[in-house]
């Protein structure tokens, strides 16, 4: 069908260009799909620019993958002759697309691409969320910085090349020649760093600019000097290579974080899946084989992952993760879901109409958290750096002390190149490379951190606080009894269907007993986390959960129980025998010899002789724990000073993962995009924990290394310094091999103890 | 906004293309001519117009200005519209460059024939054609510019990138290297003099062959051969960043042709490490290109055009990779002066350019003409003819390089010198015979696509001009006209620095040439102007290009010195406007020829040289001994060289010829003694004057050397 | 060889000129998208109606 679209639009050259071309048309849409597209109100957020000859839009096509897409999108007019132009953004997998509003409409464009396979994903909220403006200034100030830098480079090559006494003039032409051209360098490129340095001590600290900043303006000085009046060479090929090198490191490093945060690549994922639903079968499938036209099952309190049609249930959707508007809003059957929001009112299926954005996911879970840091450097970078300028000065004065009472005239070429050689700039270069490289290694663990700095509060842990149940316990590997009336088939469907709403540990694992008859539906229902369900089936109000929450009349055996109370009449109970993740016990008392542990459940104390004796006397065990308890444990805990991570499931212990320092989410089978987490792990990770606390700390440990050999170089040239003799090109030569050494042993260094995280 | 149908001009490729065949023919004909010249003197019909020392100037310019340069307009006419999807700005300007180019190039032939020459290499032609360069120059840079400015695609391919840094780049280094004081309608002096001179030569030399001979060319590679290929370049983000690190680059690798000359030697090496880093964004841009073909080879199997495109890619990667090698000294020491140069330049020249240009014609011409080429067959056949054409002219030449320098270079067990020049020389003639037949051959190759493309333009039918359509650019939302200006203006500090730039090149242009001048001091108190009657000389040297073949430059080796005389310094040449120190060594140095023969030898040799020197390949210049010395000339040209700031008296201009016919009766008595009559105002006398006078201003015992 | 200076400042000015192109070409995004430009050129735009008549007067304005 597409063939003969592209046919008629002498479009043929498609299939020349590529063997596979488009996407393959398996899903026929239905015919009023894209109708909200005729509403004015939808069409004005996604136009851009419109007057009577000319409509703008941009459409964002995933589907572009190879030039016959770039082919076939760039000829859209031949298909329909209301387009006036079409440009392709290959790398954003944007089209941007004019047309005439006399001749076409948004609909019928839409209509157009979804009929050649290229769907555009029509998201709202991508659009009225302004894309950050990429601030191209730190390119331009590149592109200066190495242009000066190359030239100057060529101009003091006669000087270490030997030029004769008798061209002495020319060298002088040479020198003040690069003088010149060290400006733009001094004046511009190394903004960034003057500016970065001031907002420091505006605020009373030194932080890891300051020194940066000084050694510029120190070496900039000392060279205008040599040329002006002493008629020496200068150092304006190290000071522009500094400039260089180090505004390199730091474009690096804004692309990397750039491309981890709005990386619009579905290679990699978190390790949480959705139920599926085919052929009235519920399947649990990972993020990536989601398909358009698969029908998903959402349960109450979960964030709904990727755009679709709500196709049956309630739907109550908070999108305060998106938007801030906690106000939960009702949708109808047949209406649009955008992905981020949370459903809150029972279970609903949605036909899923795109495929899921992994950045889109990553940027929603970056936005909930407040801001950490003021910097990107963790806490003993800045600390080091402040450290590092103190003694430097603390060395410069004694240089010049010194000199003072032996050869004064030795004191200002000693102080200053004291300020050249002694750059931090190795400091600044290892620690956002190891942060990029820590990250990087963490995902192909499947471990995802939301960003660098975690790395660092994971290191600075010094108390973990498990949760029980779904977290140390395997929620798939309950043994379930029941204990009380008889239930009839009516009764264990109504059962089933109202835990099939919730998406706690204890309701999946009945909900695996019972499957539910589709067409019992209860009505009103609620849920308090980690307390109880209700919900009402005609005339019967039905009550699940805790003892208190269902005031349950009647005895119960210890450990691990969910009551069932209808219209007052308490029918029973189910019984949970725990079964604890394989090791996991042994790794927290493993930990509790390094850390302090404390673990919290919203059971009773049935276990906790158990624990007691696997865990160890150290361990704080509390039970009874409300999902606000757990809260005000974790806050009493950091009011002492502890560092706190936190290791729970997910959206039942938002509140406590929020306000650990280090909240981790475990994430099982079916379980939830969990945005109020620093961590995404799968629990079979969990065991080992130990191995990932260390890996974090090495991350400090590489830092240092990284450090220390830059502290190498930097007393080796300090050696020269102080006595007055540096030339330079010792410096011009020990700054590129500094710089280059610090990237590789970043590199190697991760890897090498990346190795041994699994 | 609507879309905008348009067309495109073929009618001012279709010019060039056909320009370019032309000229492509005259040009390996030219060049076929003096590599027969090489062994058969007497080939060149006896006529001052048709020596090696003017049909060599005359092979260069035609290949480089009129071949290259044609194909490479032709190219860019064509890719250039397409690339920016808009007809050239105006059809007026573009025919004003055709027909300017080949009036430039008529008159070119012309002049260089007749001997009006300046003596620099690839920068021959006399200052009213410089001029008439830097207008066309000017009048094509404007129309690219037009139609960058009117495109209607945003995105600037790097082909247009390559293009302008072509249009920019040269004309910087025409007008800086051209700089010269005319002293009569076809005559004038190089502004620069001796090392400077040289110097100046070679950096616009070399990027001559950078900016003239490779960027355009890149170019055209960049759109050609994904055309031809219908597949996308391997990689454009190399693309890319190959042409940023090229351009930066390249500026500064002249000096390497001049190691171990009087060059002060960190000169001479700064020229060798530039050379050696252009190995890596000259090879970015073969590998981008041979890659392109990756998976794709059946159709290199198939299609004449992208087998021409191959062999061209690998040539230039080949020339890229020994160029830098030439470049270090110890390869420079034993290569220079011989063929191995000419071999180099040869595998650039016959593969990258003449290849490149061959497929661009047998890729534009069905195009244009909307058939398909007469006969792949034929054209299969010629990329094989050329091909080996190729090989048998290369590879008897770097074998010939090789062999002569060893035998210059060879010593007895005694510590005499091996080999007479002579016999070196004799040594190479089965090369020679070789390399003309490879070029032989390659000439047929090219008349085998002169006839195939005839037939080709025969069955098609020519379209004038293409038809296309696209929208017109979305004008940005944001104010962006005079982008750069307010970027600049926003940042002030950028705009001083800047300004102080521009103010700076301003200035030194306006004082460079008294700055220059006081910089000739000369530091040999010893070395002289030439008399008058030795600058007339000198300028029959030049007129007649003995440069070509003869060098005058003694390097610092054992050899060189034992053969020659004591090795050349800088001060030796502050006189010399323009420099002569040649680049080749067909016939033998002359730096310290003065004195070595008696005039008479001088007069029979140049009559005969066979009659001197038996076994000379040299052609015989009998003219020089009929025809009267233009003294006419002597006041301006001596006036010139005092503005020059050459320390003659203030008013010598007047009394210059007095002295010029005291000196030629002196010759003309020594003649005499030898039984040979002639006037005094004859040019062979003053081409014996200057002869005589080469090398002997430091030859004398009390040298006051001062450096 | 004072002209060196003169060949450096040329050199130093064209290279000048460049790089104020490379700063309008970042700004200008003409590197936003380093892929899609190696296909684009491939692509021919000849008008629907595949006829080729044309006018054979040169006059501009794209004709």
């Amino acid at each position: 069908m597409v063939f003969q679209i592209l046919n008629k639009a002498e479009l043929c050259d498609y299939y020349s260009l590529n063997q596979n071309p488009g996407v393959s048309r398996k899903l026929t849409n239905r015919p009023d799909k894209f109708a909200y597209l005729d509403e004015e109100k939808i069409t004005l957020q996604l136009i851009r620019y419109q007057d009577k000859n000319q409509v703008h839009l941009n459409f964002y096509l995933p589907q572009i993958h190879c030039s016959s897409c770039l082919y076939l999108l760039e000829n859209l007019r031949k298909i329909d002759p209301g387009v006036i132009s079409s440009t392709v953004h290959f790398i954003e997998k944007e089209a941007a697309i004019i047309f005439n509003p006399s001749q076409t409409t948004v609909r019928k464009v839409v209509e157009t691409l979804a009929s050649i396979g290229y769907e555009p994903y029509i998201s709202l909220n991508d659009l009225s969320a302004k894309k950050p403006k990429k601030d191209k200034s730190l390119i331009f100030q590149l592109g200066v910085a190495g242009f000066c830098f190359g030239n100057i480079m060529l101009l003091s090559f006669p000087e270490y090349l030997g030029i004769d006494v008798k061209d002495q003039y020319l060298q002088s032409a040479f020198r003040w020649l690069s003088l010149f051209l060290s400006l733009p360098v001094v004046l511009y490129a190394a903004l960034p760093f003057y500016r970065s340095a001031w907002s420091g001590i505006k605020h009373k600290y030194l932080n890891i600019d300051f020194p940066i900043a000084i050694a510029i303006l120190a070496t900039f000085i000392r060279s205008l000097y040599e040329v002006v009046y002493a008629n020496e060479g200068g150092f304006f090929d190290s000071l522009a290579g500094i400039v260089f090198f180090m505004l390199a490191g730091r474009v690096l490093q804004e692309t990397t974080y750039r491309r981890l945060t709005f990386n619009r690549d579905y290679k990699s994922y978190f390790p949480i899946a959705v139920t599926v639903i085919k052929d009235n079968k519920e399947f649990p499938t990972a993020l990536p084989e989601i398909k358009p036209g698969d029908t998903i099952l959402i349960h109450h309190d979960e964030i709904i992952p990727v755009d679709g049609i709500l196709t049956r249930g309630s739907a109550f959707i908070d999108y305060s993760f998106v938007s801030g508007e906690s106000l939960p809003v009702r949708k109808e059957i047949g209406e649009l879901l955008y992905a981020g929001g949370k459903q809150s009112s029972g279970a609903i299926e949605l036909l899923v109409i795109k495929e899921v954005s992994q950045g889109y996911l990553t940027r929603l879970w970056n936005k909930d958290k407040e801001e950490k840091e003021h910097s990107g450097s963790p806490f003993f970078v800045n600390f080091l750096a402040r450290f590092f300028s103190v003694i430097l000065l603390g060395i410069a004065t004694l240089t010049a002390i010194y000199w003072y009472y032996h050869n004064p005239a030795r004191i200002w070429p000693a102080v200053t190149a004291i300020f050249i050689i002694a750059c931090p700039c190795a400091l600044l270069l290892a620690n956002s490379f190891t942060s990029g490289h820590f990250l990087r290694i963490f995902s192909q663990h499947n471990i995802y951190l939301r960003n660098a700095s975690v790395i660092d509060s994971i290191r600075k842990t010094t108390h973990l606080v498990f949760d029980k149940t779904g977290t140390i316990t395997d929620s798939s590997r309950f043994e379930i009894s029941w204990h009380g009336l008889p239930l009839s088939e009516l009764q264990k469907s109504k059962i089933a269907s109202l835990v099939s709403q919730s998406s706690h540990p204890l309701s999946r694992a009945i909900y695996e007993l019972h499957k539910p008859c589709s067409s019992l539906i209860p009505q009103n229902f609620t849920e308090q986390t980690g307390l109880g369900i209700s919900g009402r089936f005609e005339q019967e109000i039905w009550n699940i959960g805790s003892l208190s929450f269902t005031e349950y009349r009647g005895s119960a055996s210890e450990g691990t129980n969910v009551f069932i109370v209808v219209n007052g009449q308490s029918l029973g109970y189910f019984h949970f025998n725990n079964s604890y993740r394989a090791h996991i016990l042994d790794t927290m008392a493993a930990l509790g010899k390094k850390f302090n542990i404390s673990l919290l459940s919203g059971d009773n104390d049935a276990e906790k002789n158990y624990l007691r004796k696997k865990l160890g006397r150290q361990t704080t065990l509390l039970f009874n724990q409300s999902p606000e308890d757990k809260l005000q444990y974790i806050e009493s805990l950091r009011l002492q000073g502890a560092e706190v991570m936190m290791i729970g499931d997910g959206l039942n212990d938002a509140g406590a993962l929020k306000r650990a320092n280090t909240g981790i989410a475990i994430c099982e089978s079916i379980n939830n995009f969990t945005p109020s987490s620093d961590v995404i792990m799968e629990a079979s990770a969990l065991s080992g924990l130990h191995r990932i606390i260390s890996f974090a700390e090495k991350s400090r440990q590489v830092v240092l290394l990284s450090f220390g050999i830059s502290l190498l170089y930097n007393t080796v040239g300090m050696y020269f310094a102080i006595q007055g003799i540096l030339s330079p090109l010792i410096a011009a030569i020990l700054m590129p091999i500094s710089t280059i050494s610090i990237v590789l042993i970043t590199f190697f260094t991760s890897s090498w103890y990346g190795k041994r995280l699994r | 906004m609507t879309v905008e149908k348009f067309y495109y001009d073929n009618k001012i490729v279709k010019a060039f293309g056909m320009a370019t065949v032309v000229f492509g023919v005259v040009g390996m004909l030219a060049g076929l001519w003096a590599a027969i010249q090489l062994y058969l003197p007497a080939s060149s019909l006896n006529l001052p117009a048709t020596t090696f020392g003017r049909l060599r100037p005359l092979h260069t310019n035609a290949i480089i200005f009129a071949f290259v340069g044609n194909a490479s307009f032709a190219g860019i006419y064509y890719s250039l519209q397409r690339l920016c999807k808009a007809r050239m700005y105006s059809d007026k300007l573009s025919w004003f460059h055709f027909w300017g180019w080949q009036i430039i190039i008529a008159a070119a032939a012309i002049t260089l024939l007749w001997g009006k020459t300046t003596g620099k290499e690839y920068a021959e032609l006399e200052w009213p054609i410089d001029v008439a360069i830097t207008l066309v120059w000017v009048v094509f840079g404007i129309n690219m510019l037009g139609t960058i400015i009117k495109r209607r695609e945003k995105h600037l391919y790097v082909a247009i990138w390559f293009y302008l840094a072509t249009w920019v780049t040269v004309a910087m280094l025409h007008i800086v290297n051209s700089i010269e004081i005319p002293v009569s309608f076809m005559k004038s002096y190089s502004w620069y003099a001796g090392v400077q001179d040289a110097l100046v030569q070679w950096w616009y030399g070399h990027n001559a062959v950078a900016f003239f001979l490779t960027t355009p060319v890149l170019g055209l590679m960049y759109y050609f051969l994904p055309k031809a290929a219908n597949r996308p370049i391997y990689s454009y983000r190399l693309s890319i960043i190959h042409f940023w690190a090229l351009i930066f680059i390249y500026i500064w690798a002249g000096p390497h042709h001049l190691l171990y000359t009087a060059l002060p030697d960190w000169a001479q090496s700064l020229g060798t490490v530039f050379s050696i880093m252009l190995i890596a964004p000259s090879w970015g841009g073969m590998l981008n290109g041979l890659f392109t073909l990756r998976g794709a080879w059946d159709k290199v199997r198939e299609d004449p055009v992208l087998k021409f495109m191959v062999v061209a890619i690998t040539c230039y990667g080949m020339a890229t990779l020994e160029g830098p090698l030439l470049s270090l000294k110890n390869v420079s020491a034993i290569a220079h002066y011989t063929d191995w140069i000419v071999a180099h330049v040869h595998v650039g020249g016959l593969g990258w350019n003449g290849f490149m240009a061959f497929a661009i014609l047998y890729y534009l011409v069905p195009k244009m003409w909307n058939t398909t080429l007469y006969s792949k067959k034929l054209a299969t056949n010629h990329f094989w003819i050329g091909t080996i054409g190729i090989v048998l002219y290369a590879v008897p030449l770097y074998w010939a390089g090789f062999e002569q320098s060893l035998m210059w270079k060879s010593f007895t067990p005694e510590g005499q010198l091996r080999f007479q020049f002579m016999e070196t020389v004799n040594n190479l003639i089965p090369m020679y015979i070789s390399r003309s037949i490879g070029g032989a051959l390659y000439l047929t190759g090219a008349l085998m696509m002169v006839y195939n493309l005839a037939k080709t333009m025969a069955q098609g039918s020519f379209i004038a001009n293409e038809a296309a359509e696209a929208a017109p650019l979305v004008k940005a939302v944001s104010p962006q006209k005079e982008y750069w200006h307010r970027v600049i203006e926003r940042k002030p500090v950028t705009l001083l620095v800047l300004s102080l730039i521009v103010v700076a090149i301003g200035g030194l242009v306006e004082f460079m040439p008294t700055f220059l001048v006081k910089s000739n001091v000369p530091t040999i108190s010893s070395v002289k102007p030439y008399t008058p009657l030795e600058l007339q000389g000198r300028d029959i040297y030049v007129r007649e290009g003995c440069y070509v073949c003869h060098s005058q430059m003694i390097r610092p080796f054992r050899d060189e010195v034992a053969r020659y005389g004591e090795y050349s310094k800088a001060g030796e040449f502050v006189y010399d406007h323009p420099f002569q120190w040649g680049s080749k060594r067909t016939g033998p140095d002359l730096a310290r020829e003065g004195g070595k023969y008696p005039d008479s030898w001088h007069y029979n040799h140049m009559y005969d040289p066979r009659s001197m020197s038996p076994g000379s390949i040299m052609p015989q210049y009998p003219w020089l001994l009929d025809n009267k010395l233009d003294t006419a000339s002597t006041p301006a040209k001596i006036k010139a060289m005092i503005t020059l700031g050459v320390p003659y008296e203030k008013d010598y201009a007047n009394r210059a010829n007095a002295d010029l016919m005291e000196q030629a009766k002196t010759i003309e008595g020594n003649l005499k003694k030898d039984k040979i009559e002639t006037d005094p105002d004859m040019e062979i006398i003053a081409l014996i004057a200057y002869l005589q006078r080469l090398g002997k201003d430091i030859k004398g015992p009390a040298v006051t050397a001062q450096q | 060889m004072s002209v060196i200076i003169v060949l450096i400042i040329s050199s130093i000015s064209v290279a000048g000129i460049f790089l104020l192109a490379f700063l309008w070409s970042v700004k200008s995004g003409q590197f936003e998208d380093p892929v899609s430009p190696a296909s684009r050129i491939l692509f021919e735009d000849h008008p629907p109606a595949s006829s080729n008549a044309k006018p054979q007067k040169s006059n501009n304005t794209d004709l």
